[in-house]
């Protein structure tokens, strides 16, 4: 994805999120899981897609291999342990309190389900989550 | 894990009792680094050294039975900090390997096995596959600057080869959109399979390897089926 903007193969619009103060998650499976399994994180990649996308974004604080966990993985969104699983993610909503973002990114399926999930649940509806893909999708300025 | 102050047989406490790991766990330091950091700390009691520790003791049994390793989500934030290096996500996912399947706790089981079975989680014959996928394409043709566009079923010889997580023909098909754009947009070749697309591999975290293996085996048969040679398996 980052090849495509960065060769020109794809053409992005940059303010389209000029209203919205974002705010980036890593997954754990994209840095300390793949920093273990084959020893490289992929930490720089999706904030470079961001540089490229997103005129305002912040990183949340802890981030990178220090990140806290959205709570949603490992299997916890279909092991029916649900209070357990969102009493974890009241990390994640302090982070994005302190963030001030409205739009969350990250690029997993289950993060984006997981915060889907809790932001009912901690009362900060406002908040938008979208994949990384998707902020590059919308963005796409077209061929025709 | 133990509410009701049972008390446990520790008479016979040796590591070689945890006959399922290959290697000992009693270098652990007790620091408490791990249960520190650890957002799950203080689920019922919960929290990273205790599993540490049941393994170091040899109480497979205890460990097996409890909930401790299904509300851990072994996002490795414990061992990314522990001195001693020890593998305690790998812990994790064996204790969870070691749980008879018709306890395994949720919808995990049942979801892996329609994946044996039928090469989906959710058990979704081809045909609606297909359709739902067109449907997609579809709507994607209403839209300004992508009135030609196609979804690559089955094609020989592309580029990429992109994996469908059930989610997103099941609950969430408006996300399907966002790497079809991307691959339009770039003029990529890239195709999805109609059998055995499953993204998701759930075996993963149930520990249960032989499983995981077949659902790895089956999308690099697809690549083979339809000669890819590069694979997006975003799940």
């Amino acid at each position: 994805m980052l090849n495509y903007i960065e060769t020109g193969r794809i053409k992005i619009d940059k303010t389209i999120l000029n209203n919205n103060r974002v705010a980036y998650h890593d997954p754990c499976n994209y840095g300390r899981k793949s920093e273990k399994l084959f020893g490289y994180g992929y930490y720089k990649e999706p904030r470079l897609v961001l540089d490229y996308c997103v005129p305002n974004w912040v990183d949340l604080y802890p981030s990178k291999d220090n990140q806290f966990c959205c709570g949603g993985g490992g299997g916890s969104l279909t092991t029916g342990y649900n209070k357990e699983r969102i009493y974890y993610g009241r990390k994640k909503i302090e982070q994005f309190k302190a963030s001030k973002a409205d739009l969350i990114v990250t690029p997993c399926h289950s993060c984006h389900g997981q915060f889907n999930n809790i932001k009912k649940e901690y009362k900060i509806e406002y908040l938008k989550i979208k994949y990384l893909w998707e902020i590059v999708a919308d963005a796409i300025i077209s061929k025709n | 894990m133990n509410n009701n102050n049972e008390i446990i047989d520790i008479s016979n406490l040796d590591s070689i009792l945890f006959k399922s790991f290959s290697f000992f766990h009693n270098f652990c330091i007790t620091c408490g680094l791990c249960s520190s950091t650890c957002p799950a700390s203080g689920i019922e009691e919960f929290d990273p050294r205790k599993i540490v520790r049941l393994v170091s003791l040899g109480l497979e049994d205890e460990a097996v039975q409890s909930k401790w390793p299904w509300v851990c989500t072994m996002c490795g934030k414990c061992e990314n900090l522990c001195p001693m290096g020890v593998d305690i996500t790998g812990i994790i996912r064996k204790i969870r390997g070691l749980r008879e399947k018709n306890k395994i706790p949720g919808i995990l089981q049942n979801g892996l096995e329609a994946a044996i079975k039928t090469g989906n989680n959710l058990s979704l014959p081809k045909e609606d596959f297909i359709y739902i996928l067109e449907d997609v394409a579809n709507e994607i043709k209403e839209e300004k600057g992508f009135e030609d566009f196609e979804v690559p079923i089955d094609k020989k010889g592309a580029n990429i080869l992109l994996t469908i997580h059930n989610k997103l023909v099941n609950t969430h098909t408006e996300d399907l959109k966002h790497w079809f754009k991307i691959f339009y947009a770039a003029n990529e070749s890239w195709t999805i399979s109609s059998e055995n697309w499953e993204g998701t591999n759930w075996a993963y975290f149930t520990g249960d390897d032989d499983s995981m293996k077949i659902l790895c085996g089956r999308i690099i048969e697809q690549m083979k089926r339809l000669e890819i040679k590069s694979l997006l398996w975003p799940e």
